[in-house]
Formats: C-alpha cells, sequence, structure tokens
C-alpha cells in the first residue's frame, strides 16, 4: 500500500506502544522510522524487524549502562534506547569516536545519526559488513540492513567506502505489506474496545 | 504626554487558561479570512467545470479554484441519505454530501477513483492527489425551508436563516496525510498553502458554493418553471455548519509549536495596538462600525448549552457596557486601545475580553497582517538538548507548570479522566479512569501531570549534571523534557490547565482551535462537542474581491 508519511510515524508510534515502550520511546520509533522511510529505506520492515526481539519487556536490559565510555546492555541494545542516547550526547561527537556493543537493527540508529549531527559535519556510522553517512538532510547508504552488529562506531566525517549517491528523497511510503501488517496488529492493542456505554459517554 | 510603563505581551499564565482559550475570538489574523484575501489579492478564478446531480439529488460536481501558479479542486458527490442515517456523530457511515480536495484538475479516471473511495469516508483511501477528505449533512429544519421556499418561487425567511445560519454542516474535515492524503510537509514549498489549514479553510469556502447551487438546483427540479433562486443578499448570510467532536482536541495538545505560533500572533498584534499612543480618526470611526455590526453577529449566536447561555448573556451585557463606556470615555485619551483593554480587564467576562481584543485588531491590517506570516510551524521535530542542565531543566517546568506541581495528582478528582483511541474509528475519546477499564490505554495527553511527574523525578538529581543522564535512566520522561526545552521559545505552547480533571470541559480546547480558523456562533451540545458556522457573510467565489474579501465576517444591517 502507498502510505502518507503521517501514516505511517503514527502507526510505528502505537505499534511500539502496543508492545510495551513507553509513549515517550514510542513517539521517537515513529519519528524514526517516519525518517528512513522519507530516506527511501523501508522504515516500517526494520522497526517490525526490532518490535519482534521483545525489547519494551525487559527495557533496561537493553539500554547503554552508562553514559561514558562504550556503550553496552546486558543483552543486545535497542536502537531506539541508544539512539536517543545518541541525539542526546551529539556534543561527545566533536571529540570522540562512540562505541557501542552488541546492536539489534542498526539502520534504526540512523534517524538518531541525523538528529545529532550538530556541528554540521556529516556522521558515519560502521560495523563490520556495513556502513552508513548522514549529512544535512542526506543518507548515503547502500541496501544492507542487518539485524544486528556486534559493535558500532560513530564518528564525524565521511568515509570514502559509502554509496556516493544519497538515498532518492521520498514522500510516500510502500512498506513491506508483512511488516506493515505486523505493525498494524501491534497498533490495535493500543486502542480501546468499543462499548455502547463509550460510543455514548465517551465521544465527541 | 506621561511617559508610559511598557506595554508587553499578555504573560502565558493569564492567556493559557482554558476558562480564557475557551472564551476566544475571531480576529483578522483568523485562518479563514487569511484564505479570502489572499484569493482575492491574487486574483485567483473559480469555475464550475462539472455538475452532474440528477434530479434525486445524486451524482457529482467539481468546483475549480485557479491560484497564480497552480489549481485546486473540489470534487463533491450528492447522496441521496435516507434520514435514519443521517447522524453528526464520527461513527456515522454515510452522508448527505462527501468531498476532497484534489491538486489539480481531476481526470475522468481520477473521479472514478474518487467516486469509489470518498464516500466511504475513512473506510475508504484517497491519494497523494489529494489535501483533504471531508463530509457533511443537512440541517434538515433549514434545508427544507429554503428547498421549499425556492420551489415556491419565494425567498426563504431571513430570520429562520438567522436562527440556524446554514444548509449543511460540514462532521469531519480531515488534512494533512489521513487516510492516505499528502502530507503537509509536501506541500510546504507553496506560498497559497503556507499558513495553516488553508486546505481545509478552501475545501470548506468551495462547499458552501456547492451546497448553495445543490439546493437551487433541487428547488428547479422540485418547483420547475416557477421555481426561483436564492437572493445573493440572503445567500451570502448562509454560512456552512461544522460539528466538532473530541478528535480536535488532541491538536492542540500534540502541537505546542503551532499552538504558540497562534496565540503568539494575536498576542503580539494586541500588544501592537495598545502600544499606538493615539487612535486616527478613521480607526476610531472602523473600530465603532465592526464593534455595532459584531453586536448584530452576537444577537445571531444562539446557544441552549447552560454554560454557553450564561457566557452569551455576559457577552451581551459586556457589548452594552462598551458600548456606553465609549460613548462616555471616548477613545481619544493617550494609548486608548491600552486604556480599553486595561477598562475591560476589570469590567468585561473573558468572553467580553476576548471580543473586544479581536475587535481592537480590526482598524490595523498594515500594523497587524504581517504577523498571519508567522502562524504555521516551519522547524520540524525539535531535537531535545541533552547537554542542557537539569537545573535549568526543574527551573523550565516550574515556569509551566507551577500550578501543576503543588496538584496532588492521585486524588480522584486530578486525573479522574483519561483519553483514549476507540477501536471502532481510531477517534481520540474521553473516559472515566475509575469508571470503565481504559487507563492502559491511555493517550499521552495531560502534559501537566507528566511534566509533575519529571519534575518529581528530578529532585534526585543535581543542578549541573546533564539532562542526557536523566534521560537514560528515565526515557519516559523525555516528552515531558522536549516539551520544557520547547518552551524557551514557545512560551504558549502549553496549556495552563488540568487536561485531565473531573472538571475538564473539552469544548474549551475545541473553541480555542475553532476561533482561529475564523468561526463563530459557538453552539456546545455538550461539553465534548460543538458546533459553529464558517463563512457566514463572505462572498461567493464569483463575487469575491478585494473590498469584500476580509471584514465580511462582520454583518450588516439584515436586508
Amino acid at each position: 500500500m502507498n502510505c502518507s508519511l503521517n501514516e505511517i510515524e503514527l502507526l510505528a508510534k502505537r505499534a511500539a506502544r502496543g508492545v510495551g515502550y513507553c509513549w515517550s520511546l514510542a513517539e521517537e520509533a515513529g519519528k524514526a522510522t517516519r525518517w528512513l522511510c522519507a530516506h527511501d529505506v523501508d522504515g516500517v520492515k526494520q522497526l517490525a524487524l526490532l518490535l519482534q526481539r521483545g525489547f519494551a519487556e525487559n527495557p533496561y536490559r537493553h539500554r547503554p549502562q552508562e553514559i561514558h565510555g562504550v556503550w553496552q546492555g546486558d543483552n543486545a541494545l535497542c536502537p531506539i534506547m541508544t539512539g536517543c542516547l545518541l541525539s542526546d550526547c551529539a556534543a561527545r561527537l566533536r571529540s570522540e569516536t562512540i562505541q557501542t556493543g552488541p546492536l539489534a537493527v542498526p539502520t534504526l540508529l540512523l534517524p538518531f545519526a541525523a538528529a545529532a549531527r550538530i556541528t554540521g559535519a556529516p556522521v558515519t556510522i560502521s560495523a563490520e559488513g556495513w556502513q552508513a553517512e548522514v549529512q544535512a538532510s542526506a543518507l548515503y547508504a547502500d541496501d544492507i540492513f542487518p539485524q544486528q552488529t556486534d559493535a558500532v562506531r560513530i564518528q564525524t566525517g565521511n568515509t570514502a567506502a559509502t554509496s556516493r549517491r544519497p538515498r532518492r528523497r521520498q514522500t510516500r511510503a510502500t512498506p513491506d505489506a508483512a511488516s506493515l501488517a505486523f505493525l498494524e496488529h501491534l497498533a490495535r492493542q493500543t486502542y480501546a474496545p468499543a462499548t455502547e456505554e463509550s460510543r455514548r459517554l465517551g465521544a465527541g | 504626554m506621561k511617559p508610559q510603563p511598557p506595554i508587553t505581551r499578555r504573560p502565558p499564565a493569564e492567556v493559557m487558561r482554558l476558562s480564557r482559550l475557551g472564551s476566544l475570538h475571531q480576529c483578522r489574523l483568523s485562518f479563514m479570512r487569511q484564505l479570502t484575501r489572499r484569493m482575492a489579492r491574487e486574483q485567483w478564478r473559480f469555475s464550475r467545470p462539472t455538475f452532474d446531480i440528477d434530479d434525486k439529488g445524486v451524482g457529482h460536481a467539481i468546483y475549480t479554484a485557479r491560484a497564480p501558479h497552480r489549481a485546486y479542486s473540489l470534487v463533491a458527490f450528492a447522496h441521496d441519505l435516507p434520514a435514519d442515517k443521517r447522524s453528526d456523530r464520527v461513527i456515522a457511515e454515510a452522508w448527505d454530501a462527501t468531498f476532497t480536495l484534489f491538486d489539480g484538475i481531476p481526470t475522468a479516471a481520477d473521479i472514478k477513483r474518487l467516486q469509489q473511495n470518498v464516500p466511504l469516508q475513512e473506510a475508504g483511501r484517497v491519494s497523494a492527489k489529494e489535501l483533504s477528505l471531508s463530509r457533511a449533512n443537512q440541517s434538515v429544519r433549514m434545508w427544507t425551508h429554503v428547498l421549499d421556499s425556492l420551489a415556491a418561487g419565494q425567498q426563504p425567511d431571513m430570520k429562520r436563516i438567522a436562527e440556524v445560519g446554514y444548509l449543511m454542516r460540514t462532521t469531519a474535515v480531515y488534512g494533512s496525510g489521513k487516510f492516505g492524503a499528502a502530507d503537509r510537509e509536501t506541500l510546504a514549498d507553496r506560498e497559497e498553502l503556507q499558513a495553516p489549514f488553508q486546505a481545509e479553510m478552501l475545501s470548506v469556502y468551495l462547499t458552501r458554493a456547492f451546497v448553495r447551487d445543490l439546493v437551487e438546483h433541487m428547488a428547479s427540479v422540485k418547483g420547475g418553471k416557477q421555481a426561483t433562486r436564492l437572493q445573493p443578499e440572503i445567500a451570502r448570510r448562509l454560512g456552512i455548519g461544522n460539528s466538532t467532536g473530541l478528535g480536535m482536541a488532541p491538536f492542540l495538545v500534540n502541537h505546542p509549536v503551532l499552538l504558540n505560533n497562534w496565540i503568539m500572533a494575536r498576542e503580539e498584534a494586541i500588544a501592537r495596538v495598545r502600544r499606538l499612543a493615539q487612535a486616527s480618526e478613521t480607526a476610531m470611526q472602523t473600530f465603532r462600525r465592526v464593534m455595532r455590526q459584531n453586536i448584530l453577529s452576537i444577537n445571531q449566536w444562539h446557544s441552549d448549552h447552560p454554560i454557553q447561555k450564561e457566557k452569551l448573556s455576559r457577552l451581551h451585557r459586556d457589548m452594552d457596557l462598551l458600548r456606553r463606556h465609549i460613548d462616555d470615555a471616548g477613545l481619544s485619551a493617550p494609548y486608548p486601545w491600552d486604556a480599553l483593554m486595561r477598562w475591560a480587564a476589570k469590567n468585561l467576562s473573558e468572553e467580553g475580553q476576548e471580543c473586544l481584543a479581536s475587535l481592537i485588531l480590526e482598524p490595523y491590517a498594515e500594523l497587524t497582517d504581517d504577523l498571519c506570516a508567522s502562524m504555521s510551524d516551519a522547524g520540524g521535530d525539535a531535537v531535545i538538548d541533552g547537554a542542557a542542565l537539569v537545573g535549568d531543566t526543574r527551573a523550565l517546568i516550574e515556569e509551566n507548570f507551577a500550578w501543576a506541581l503543588k496538584l496532588d495528582w492521585n486524588a480522584k478528582e486530578n486525573c479522574a479522566r483519561a483519553w483514549y483511541v476507540s477501536e471502532e474509528k481510531l477517534e481520540p475519546r474521553l473516559g472515566e479512569r475509575f469508571a470503565e477499564p481504559i487507563a492502559e490505554f491511555e493517550q499521552p495527553l495531560a502534559p501537566a501531570r507528566d511534566a509533575a511527574a519529571a519534575w518529581h523525578d528530578l529532585q534526585n538529581w543535581k543542578d549541573a549534571q546533564p539532562i542526557a543522564e536523566f534521560l537514560l535512566r528515565h526515557p519516559q520522561h523525555r516528552r515531558a523534557i522536549r516539551r520544557a526545552q520547547i518552551s524557551i521559545h514557545a512560551p504558549y505552547g502549553e496549556i495552563r490547565d488540568n487536561t485531565i480533571s473531573a472538571a475538564l470541559l473539552p469544548i474549551d480546547m475545541l473553541r480555542a482551535k475553532l476561533s482561529f480558523f475564523g468561526a463563530t456562533h459557538f453552539d456546545p451540545r455538550s461539553d465534548r462537542w460543538v458546533r459553529i458556522c464558517m463563512y457566514a457573510g463572505a462572498p461567493y467565489p464569483e463575487t469575491l474581491a478585494p473590498e469584500n474579501a476580509d471584514q465580511w465576517v462582520y454583518p450588516e444591517a439584515a436586508p
């Protein structure tokens, strides 16, 4: 289906909430999914990959334990929680490279690297066999979308190895049908079942 | 002349209370008036390439508006709706008429596609070529009266027209990306759609022309040769009604920057006028004229809702007081508008104060209309500054929500309500937290409560710690922290009242938004839905011109 980006963002937010992320993180997931779709990456598919992992059941195990040093979780890191920290710690990139331990669905980190671009310099995110670069409003990345990486390096500056053509900006999304259906299923968990009572009392 | 203390914008703590937001009136910055002024200034051309409606009132019509660089077309579908299916509720599944605003001129294939989808509304699907999706139902009593009169070769009774104000009312106008429509962002470079809700306002403006044409068509079917058409001055009094429920309320909470920009523009306009040391003779004349005309409009404003009835009776008294005060005190003292606003703050109800605040802008197009350009939000998503300090963040929350920090948020009356989304049509509803099983579905629409919760957790952190560390431990507070940071540049972005209180009147939130559209004659039908009138008095497309494009909202004496 051909969707507006508003629809994608709202669906992604509700789906993330549906699996148990708090509304604050669900909102971040929505924005990240929209950003990927706007940059010609199927964000819906990437988010579906993440939400299948069940990280929201025990979020503390999947977030960086400390703000300093290498970002490690007890288990594979969640790219939404890690991405928020990356965006919040953007200043660190001015003077150092940020490194993480194992990270799930690293493509979902890219929108946060875009938000982290505070110096005006491009930000490169790389892992074994995968890398991407985020500039102003452009994404340079090949069609490789790992399910998980062992370690990620995030630094300012560009790398010659990345594709030199930015991905095409999109104003619509055509997500993978199964992933879309999965997110719709999760989003439904946030809707209250309608009752005659709620129709009568609650609606405008 | 005595030196005057600096006249500043009214503080958010005064303006952003729900009772005041629920008393706002349209003004010259309103989105409908921005649109009609632009269309006249730029000499938009209008046409009706198709009006294919049969004798039963079923078919479709196309109304095209040509702006300097592109065209927009209202595609209207008329239906034969059984009376028992007519409902303003969002759960309705059929309507008297359904609409979409098409980007450009639709082809036959477009019309075919739209025919299969637009009449279904939420159950259908539109595309990136459509900018809005809407529907309307007849006001049966007004429709019947006008139809029967015209069919019999007579004009409808102006008194009855004044009582209702419209032939049809829209029950939802969906825009920006809804049900597959184009996202606002994709239209952001179009000057004519820069101001908020311009596509929606255009859609309603053209809908009004369609509804007039439809009733004349049906009258000619019914009355044959005997039938007549509406006299232009009577047709002009007819607006388009709108019935708005809770769907609109979360918008103000979810868009703090937009809310700020709307309120800030109006407050800045008010402050600019108050800063004038004198009022010219022409300005005084304009003010007295719109004040008189506005009283006519208020006289035609009816509501049976106890709260609005009370507010209206105060407003009548306020307008009386205002007229007498101006007769006695005049407008020739130094800083006359400031003096008037100060007098109003002491002597008028909030309804009267806000009515006056809008009226004093009328003589000053050149001083205020540039503010129209500041009412959108072109900034994109606000990124949290993780380097901000805990101490500064706490202070921001205290600035916006001092009142909320003292509140016992566990007390039942302070969290009696919960906003949720129903499975049925995915629209927002408001429920009773302690009486219905809805808490687990609660939507984040209580920023005051959430700010208070963040503030309490911040007490355990040192002033000089970066907020990034706090957010790593407390990710649930990201929304509250983001909003606190937004408030640095958007001081009017937060409603300074409890949006989940037992005492909440959602109609106050609806009215705040609708007043910026330019709506008049707010008629709450309960504490959570309201009927309004749009475009009453406005020239129709064929007569729109610079001289009638602006102050049409103020009625002339009835013909």
